[in-house]
C-alpha cells in the first residue's frame, strides 16, 4: 500500500517532484531519432547556414595568413622609401642622395639603395624591346633574403663598388635574352633609349617569385651594379637614388623604424616629398580589405542561418499540433506548462545543435579539401573559437525560433488537448 | 478518515459570448458528492449530463467556478496550475478511453512516463514500471510498442500506467469504449481485482453493464446528481 496515501497535501510533498532537466533531453533524441526523416531536413537548413559562416569565417583567416605570408616572401619585413613625383616636377626633382643613405645607417635596418632605369635589347635583328636595368648593391641576396639565386651567382660588393660590368637576370629577363640557352656566363647586350651600348657578363640568376604576389616581380629585370650604371647611363647621376628597401633586422618594430625614417626626411626636406610605406602597413590595407570581405560574405551566411531557423520555427510548430495529444496527456500525467515549454524548447535546440555540429564537420572537411588542393591557403586554420561560436549561435538559432512553438505547447488546455482529433 | 474526494455545491459555469450578450452554460450546478476510500464509483448520465466536467475537476484538469473541492481532504482551491500538476501525478491515475499511449515508446517506457515528472532516476521507474505492467498481466509485453498490442492489452499498459503512480484515485473515462466486449470483460474484470485489493475507482462510463459491477451508481442529469451522490 502506499505509504503516503493518507498524508495530506503539505507543500513538502506537493514541493517534492522536481523532473531531471536530462530528461527532457533524453526525450528529445528520442522524438527527433523517431522522425529521422523530418529531423534531417529540418536542419538541413541550420547544417548549410553553419557550414557557409564556419567556412567564411576560416577561409577568410587562411585567406590573411596566406596574403601575409606570400607579402613577406617577396618583399620580407621591409620599409619602402620613393620619391613622391609630384605634377610638374621632373623626375629627378627629390632624389634619395648619398647623405640621406648615410643617415638612415644607425636605424635597425640593412639599407639598400636601388637605381631604376629604361634599358633595351634586340630581340631580333632590328627589334629592340624594353626591360629594366635596377642597379643594386652587391651581394644582394644576403641584404634582402627575399631574392634567391637560382643559378649562379650574385655578383660581389667588390664587383659592384669596382662599377665591374656584370649583371644578374631576372627569371623573366634570362628567358627574355637567352631563350633556350644558360644564360650564366653569356655577354648581355644591352641599349640604352639615348643608343648607348653596354655588354654585361651574366654571372647569376633569380629564382621566380612565388605566391600571388609573384605578379610584382615576374618583370624582365636586369640588375647590374650601381657605380656601372652612374658611370654609364644617360640620365643617372652620381650619389643619387630612386628607390630605398630597408630590410628590418630581426626585433626591430616596424611601425616605430617606419617613424624615424618618416621623420628623416622630413626634417631634411619637409612633409609629402617622399613616400615611406613598410610591408606592414600593405598587410594592414590587405587585411582590413579581407575583413570587409569576410564581414559581408559572413552576413550573407549568416542570413541563410535566419532561414534556417524560420524552418526550424515551422517545423516545430508542425510538431506541436501533431503531438497535441501527447502534450495533453503528459499534462494529465503531471507534467507542468513548465515542463512542456521545457521539452519543446529543448527539442528545438537539441534539433539546431546536432545541425551546428554537422555544420562545423562539413566546414572543417572543406577546408581541410581546400588546403590540400589551393596552392594559396597554405595553412588549414579552424580556430576553436570559431568552432565555439558557431556551436553557440546554432545553439541560439534554436532558443530563439523554438520559443513561440514552445509557448504554444505549454499553453494548451490538456481537457482541449486530449479531445484533440 | 476523511473521503478521498469530497465537493459541495460545486457550479461550473462556461461563458460564451461578448460582455454585452454574455451566454452563460451550467454544465455543473450544485454537485455534492463524496466518494471514500477503497470505494468502487460508476458515474452516469446521458451526453450533456455533465459528467465529463464532473471527471475534470475530480482529477484537477478543470476548477469548479463555485463551490468547494477537497482531494485527499485537501481544498484544492487557490492551488496554481504547477501545484495542481503535481498532485494530479501524485494522486490521480487516468484511464482513457483512447487509451493515449506514446506510440513510439515500449509498454515499459509508457509505463514509466508519469514518474520522469516525479525525478525517479531511470532505473528506479522502470523497475515500478515493470511490477506494474506484472500486474496487470503484461509481464511478457514489455518492450513491445503499442501497435505491437490488441486493445485490450492497450488499455492494460495504460491502466499500468496509472497504477505506478500509486494514486489515491484511479480515474477511468469510458475505460472499455473502445474495447469489443471480451476485452471488455478482461478490462473489468482487471478493475474488480484492483477494487477488491482496496484501490479507490472512479468509471465515467453510460454502459449500463460497465455501471452495474460498481458498487455505487452516481447518476447525474442536467448538471445535478440525480441519485447516489452521497455514500
Amino acid at each position: 500500500m502506499n505509504p503516503a496515501k493518507d498524508a495530506p497535501l503539505s507543500p513538502s510533498r506537493v514541493g517534492q517532484s522536481g523532473m531531471n532537466p536530462l530528461e527532457n533531453f533524453r526525450m528529445a533524441f528520442e522524438s527527433l531519432w523517431g522522425n529521422k526523416l523530418r529531423s534531417f531536413l529540418a536542419l538541413l537548413g541550420i547544417v548549410i547556414g553553419v557550414f557557409a559562416v564556419t567556412a567564411m569565417i576560416s577561409l577568410g583567416q587562411m585567406a590573411t595568413a596566406g596574403i601575409t605570408q606570400d607579402l613577406e616572401a617577396v618583399a620580407g619585413r621591409s620599409i619602402f622609401v620613393q620619391p613622391n613625383f609630384n605634377e610638374g616636377q621632373d623626375f629627378n626633382s627629390a632624389p634619395i642622395r648619398d647623405v640621406d643613405i648615410q643617415a638612415l645607417q644607425p636605424l635597425p635596418v640593412t639599407v639598400i639603395p636601388q637605381l631604376f632605369t629604361n634599358i633595351q635589347y634586340e630581340s631580333k635583328p632590328g627589334e629592340r624591346r624594353s626591360m629594366q636595368l635596377q642597379g643594386t648593391p652587391g651581394d644582394l641576396p644576403r641584404l634582402d633574403p627575399t631574392n634567391k639565386i637560382a643559378r649562379g651567382r650574385y655578383f660581389t660588393d667588390v664587383e659592384a663598388r669596382g662599377g665591374l660590368a656584370v649583371a644578374v637576370l631576372s627569371d623573366r629577363a634570362a628567358k627574355d635574352l637567352f631563350p633556350n640557352r644558360e644564360a650564366v656566363g653569356q655577354i648581355a647586350r644591352l641599349y640604352y633609349p639615348g643608343g648607348a651600348r653596354i655588354d654585361l657578363t651574366v654571372v647569376g640568376v633569380l629564382e621566380p617569385p612565388s605566391g600571388i604576389f609573384g605578379g610584382f616581380g615576374s618583370t624582365a629585370t636586369v640588375y647590374a651594379p650601381i657605380q656601372l650604371i652612374w658611370n654609364t647611363s644617360p640620365v643617372a647621376r652620381k650619389g643619387q637614388y630612386d628607390f630605398v628597401i630597408m630590410s628590418l633586422k630581426k626585433g626591430a618594430d616596424s611601425s616605430q623604424v617606419t617613424q624615424q625614417v618618416r621623420r628623416i626626411f622630413e626634417n631634411r626636406y619637409g612633409k609629402g616629398k617622399y613616400q615611406i610605406q613598410s610591408t606592414e602597413s600593405f598587410q594592414g590595407t590587405l587585411q582590413s580589405i579581407t575583413l570587409i570581405l569576410q564581414a559581408l560574405l559572413g552576413a550573407i551566411a549568416g542570413l541563410s542561418l535566419l532561414v534556417g531557423g524560420i524552418g526550424i520555427m515551422n517545423i516545430m510548430l508542425v510538431s506541436v499540433t501533431e503531438r497535441t495529444r501527447e502534450i495533453g496527456l503528459r499534462k494529465a500525467l503531471g507534467a507542468t506548462s513548465g515542463q512542456v515549454r521545457q521539452q519543446f524548447l529543448i527539442e528545438a535546440v537539441v534539433l539546431t545543435l546536432v545541425g551546428g555540429i554537422l555544420g562545423v564537420a562539413l566546414a572543417a572537411g572543406l577546408l581541410l579539401l581546400i588546403t590540400a588542393t589551393v596552392p594559396f591557403f597554405k595553412v588549414y586554420i579552424l580556430n576553436p573559437t570559431t568552432v565555439f561560436l558557431a556551436l553557440a549561435v546554432s545553439a541560439l538559432v534554436g532558443l530563439f525560433f523554438g520559443v513561440w512553438p514552445a509557448a504554444r505547447a505549454a499553453a494548451l488546455d490538456p481537457i482541449e488537448a486530449l479531445r484533440y482529433e | 478518515m476523511s473521503p478521498v474526494v469530497h465537493m459541495q455545491g460545486v457550479t461550473k459555469v462556461y461563458r460564451s459570448g461578448s460582455n454585452a450578450r454574455t451566454v452563460e452554460v451550467y454544465a455543473l450546478s450544485g454537485v455534492d458528492l463524496t466518494i471514500h476510500q477503497a470505494e468502487y464509483v460508476a458515474l452516469m448520465g446521458p451526453s450533456g449530463s455533465g459528467k465529463s466536467t464532473l471527471m475534470h475537476i475530480i482529477g484537477l484538469l478543470d476548477s469548479p467556478t463555485e463551490g468547494e473541492y477537497s482531494l485527499g481532504g485537501e481544498p484544492v482551491r487557490g492551488l496554481n496550475e504547477g501545484q495542481l500538476a503535481r498532485i494530479r501525478n501524485q494522486r490521480v491515475g487516468f484511464v482513457f478511453q483512447a487509451f493515449f499511449l506514446l506510440p513510439r515508446l515500449t509498454a515499459l517506457h509508457n509505463v514509466a512516463l508519469p514518474l520522469v515528472y516525479r525525478g525517479i532516476p531511470a532505473a528506479e521507474r522502470l523497475k515500478r514500471a515493470q511490477k506494474a505492467l506484472e500486474s496487470v498481466g503484461l509481464g511478457d509485453r514489455l518492450d513491445h510498442l503499442p501497435s505491437e498490442l490488441s486493445g485490450g492489452q492497450k488499455q492494460r499498459v495504460a491502466i499500468a500506467r496509472a497504477l505506478v503512480q500509486e494514486p489515491d484515485l484511479l480515474l477511468a473515462d469510458e475505460p472499455t469504449g473502445n474495447l469489443d466486449s471480451k476485452s471488455s470483460d478482461e478490462i473489468m474484470e482487471l478493475f474488480d481485482a484492483l477494487h477488491r485489493q482496496g484501490k479507490t475507482i472512479v468509471v465515467v462510463t453510460h454502459e449500463p453493464d460497465v455501471g452495474a459491477r460498481a458498487e455505487r451508481i452516481v447518476r447525474l442529469r442536467d448538471g445535478k446528481v440525480a441519485d447516489g451522490g452521497m455514500a
